[in-house]
């Protein structure tokens, strides 16, 4: 059995499921852009003429949860088949789209740029409990309309694994879309074989802003699976107690759910999430909230029972440095995650209400990482019983240090953390050097850095990627930034 | 008589329409408007203030309060517009989000939290052009523009309206920005004339804009 919890009953879910459905069909969602009501009109769903909402009927909702798949199989750069989203997997994935990083060097918080975000893909490639990688942060020397593609196309060009990332504008998807193609034999091969997962928000409460819906319905188009993320903020743009909430919750992705299966039957929709709270005197929105960690982990149930994969912005941290308390928000973040069952946790990297990103905070929490899964793993007995004949044998030779049993099993039961993890007794850490959880953090990020290899990708594609970015979004003359490991 | 310090404490309850009644009747009275707005109002006002700061109450409580002290505001409004700049309304305030953007939690809390302090707000929502924001400032002879963005991809646009605004001829209403990817030092860099981080702060922001605006105003075609 794997560990996991609970924290809805079950009647208590089904009732929220029951009430979210029929939110849908009496309040129904509202879209104010003529642009994308144009398109919904196309699929069936016409919106009330002077309140632009669109009710949308429970057999619709109930169609689109038949067609859409349990689970999305996220394949690498070369194609490979490399994370099932679905299920009882467990992945973890560096948060999204930070404004800011933290430097390393200087701990001054700054404007990311390009080099930076060619270390964090190389950090990240290198980081052995992470799933896939995100594009976690958003380069502030490229012009803002091309950052989406931009750093799609960096992650691309240095990493092998699956990506998480999202469209900055309207136009946005189609044009990263052809950038994925490229390392498919085409769309349609692209949609067998995603290579990325996109982020759309729906606008709480029960709105669809001009962008995310056509991002939404774009990824339709192409096949690209979708993370749909509402973001509410308890008591403030949603219900403040988790029932209430979660219908809220529940409804937004349902909605999303339904419009991308009339697009196109199967589309892979996730059901995700980075709901917050809402700080009722500094009118902040922390995501590590106690009642906020009580509304994912519900969720995450709502999902399980719809046959919908699953997705969540924990694992993460609202301080400001890695501190006490990024190290509390983030461990206490991905075991709830872990025995939740989420399928795919952003979260590695980010402090400070998703607006800052950190290489120190990213390996110590592929740490952490590595803890969550490891707690989730099943308890079984493992030649352990009868425990009779063990027991002798350890009253016998004292110990069991070399006992066929022990040898057998300790390498997978006990689990030796890597160097984040401070395990050394007082004299050990002075005789190493009296480290810190930092000069150890840097040493594994140069460490990691140091034995990045790259897999280059073919001249003429980086010439076709770069072609495509230039040509849809950069003023005449103006010039993308060249790299390492570009020619 | 009328008992100014129950005026204070419904405002400071948030109990609107009971307060829009004292304020009626406090006029009725002959009490001179200017003496019902200090007296009642922002004397109300400043203990709300007060007691936010400290902790004592939350933001539900202060827009509570906001609201009610908009409501009095409507009573007093139309016997203090003729002493534009005067003790009455704080100013109006033009506020929205940039085009490209919806995100519109803070600015909403930042325009509450503004007509609480006496501002008139006229709040153009999201995904606000350069031309609506002229517009909007002309045709309410707004004395501040306030614009939010939460996008690296829609900040840039604040500095276009920047721009316009003065092509526009329209230099002397002050310009005040924020949201997370916006900063102080952006704000200059743009030429706005000022930035906040949070909502209380805005507000202090805007007094004190306006406040120095007529030195400044005299300082100007010179
Ligand atoms: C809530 C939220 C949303 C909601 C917005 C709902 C709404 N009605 O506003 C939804 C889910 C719709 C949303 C959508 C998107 N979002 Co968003 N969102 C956020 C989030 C988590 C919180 C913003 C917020 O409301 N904070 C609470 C309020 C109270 O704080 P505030 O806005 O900062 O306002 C305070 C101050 O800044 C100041 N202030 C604000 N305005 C003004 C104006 C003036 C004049 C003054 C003086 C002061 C002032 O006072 C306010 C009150 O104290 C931020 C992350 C963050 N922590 O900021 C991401 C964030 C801004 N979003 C982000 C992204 C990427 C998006 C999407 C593109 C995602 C997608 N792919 O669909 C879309 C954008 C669509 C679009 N075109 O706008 C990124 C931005 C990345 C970037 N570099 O630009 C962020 C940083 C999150 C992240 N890391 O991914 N988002």
């Amino acid at each position: 059995m794997r560990p996991s919890m609970r924290v809805l009953h079950p009647s208590l879910r089904d009732r929220v499921i029951d009430e979210s459905m029929d939110v849908l069909a009496r309040l129904g969602v509202q879209v104010e852009d003529p642009g994308a009501r144009q398109r919904l009109e196309a699929i069936g769903l016409r919106a009330d003429p002077t309140t632009h909402r669109i009710q949308i009927p429970r057999t619709l909702v109930e169609q689109a949860l038949v067609t859409a798949p349990s689970s999305v199989t996220l394949h690498d750069r070369e194609g490979r088949p490399a994370a099932v989203v679905g299920g009882d997997e467990v992945h973890f994935v560096p948060a999204s789209s930070a404004l800011r990083v933290l430097d390393r060097h200087t701990q001054q918080v700054r404007d990311p740029n390009s080099a930076d975000f060619v270390e964090y893909v190389k950090l990240g490639h290198g980081l052995p409990n992470l799933s896939y990688l995100s594009t976690a942060f958003i380069p502030k020397d490229v012009p803002q309309d091309i950052a989406d593609a931009w750093r799609l196309y960096l992650v691309a060009a240095h990493s092998t694994r699956p990506i998480v990332s999202g469209a900055f504008t309207a136009w946005g998807v189609p044009r990263m879309g052809q950038i994925m193609a490229m390392f498919r034999s085409g769309r349609d091969d692209l949609a067998a074989r995603p290579m990325a997962l996109f982020t759309v928000c729906p606008n709480t409460p029960l709105r669809w802003g001009e962008d995310p819906i056509a991002n939404l319905m774009d990824c339709a188009e192409w096949g690209i699976p979708v993370e749909i993320v509402p973001v509410l903020l308890l008591g403030m743009i949603s219900p403040a107690t988790t029932v209430g909430a979660l219908v809220l919750h529940t409804a937004e992705v349902l909605s999303g759910l339904t419009i991308a299966q009339l697009v196109r039957p199967g589309t892979p929709i996730v059901f995700g999430g980075a709901p917050a709270s809402f700080h009722m005197q500094l009118m902040s929105n922390p995501m590590t909230a106690v009642e906020a960690l009580q509304l994912y982990c519900a969720y995450a149930e709502v999902a399980k029972h719809l046959g919908l994969p699953s997705q969540a912005y924990m694992a993460l941290s609202d301080s400001k440095f890695n501190d006490p308390q990024a190290g509390m928000e983030t461990g206490v973040g991905a075991f709830l995650a872990a025995l939740a069952g989420i399928n795919s946790v952003s979260g590695p990297g980010m402090l400070d209400y998703v607006n800052c990103f950190s290489l120190e905070k990213l390996v110590f929490d592929d740490e952490v990482v590595a803890h969550a899964r490891r707690f989730i793993r099943p308890v079984e007995v493992r030649e352990d019983l009868p425990a009779g004949p063990l027991l002798e044998e350890l009253i016998r030779d004292k110990h069991l240090l070399m006992s066929d049993h022990t040898l057998a099993h300790w390498p997978e039961e006990l689990y030796l953390p890597g160097p984040m993890v401070d395990r050394t007794n007082w004299d050990q850490w002075e005789g190493q050097g009296s480290r810190t959880w930092r000069d150890r953090a840097l040493d594994q990020i140069d460490e990691i850095l140091g034995r990045y290899e790259e897999a280059p990708l073919p001249d003429a594609l980086h010439a076709e990627i770069r072609g495509l970015i230039s040509r849809t979004g950069l003023e005449p003359g103006a010039a993308l930034p060249m790299l390492g490991g570009v020619r | 008589m009328i008992d100014y310090a129950e005026m204070n404490q419904l405002l400071f309850e948030g109990q609107h329409e009971a307060l829009k009644r004292m304020t009626e009747e406090a006029l009725a009275a002959g009490r001179p408007p200017t003496e019902v707005l200090e007296e009642g109002l922002i004397a109300g006002m400043a203990v709300v203030g007060e007691d936010f700061k400290h902790n004592r109450i939350y933001v539900p409580e202060v827009l509570l309060a906001a609201r009610a002290m908009k409501a009095g505001m409507a009573v007093l409004q139309p016997l203090l517009t003729s002493r534009p700049g005067g003790a009455g309304s704080a100013g109006v305030i033009v506020m929205g989000t940039v085009k490209g953007d919806l995100h519109d939690i803070g600015k909403n809390l930042v325009g509450m939290m503004a007509e609480g302090s006496g501002f008139t707000v006229v709040d153009l929502g999201t995904d606000t052009s350069a031309e609506q924001y002229i517009e909007a400032v002309r045709r309410h002879d707004a004395r501040i523009l306030g614009m939010s963005a939460l996008l690296t991809t829609t900040m840039i646009y604040m500095r276009t309206v920047v721009q316009a605004m003065k092509a526009a001829g329209l230099e002397h209403v002050k310009i005040c920005v924020g949201g997370a990817p916006v900063s102080a030092d952006y704000a200059r860099q743009i030429g706005a004339d000022g930035y906040a981080a949070d909502a209380a702060s805005a507000v202090e922001l805007f007094r004190r804009l306006i406040a120095e605006r007529p030195a400044a105003a005299e300082a100007g075609p010179a």
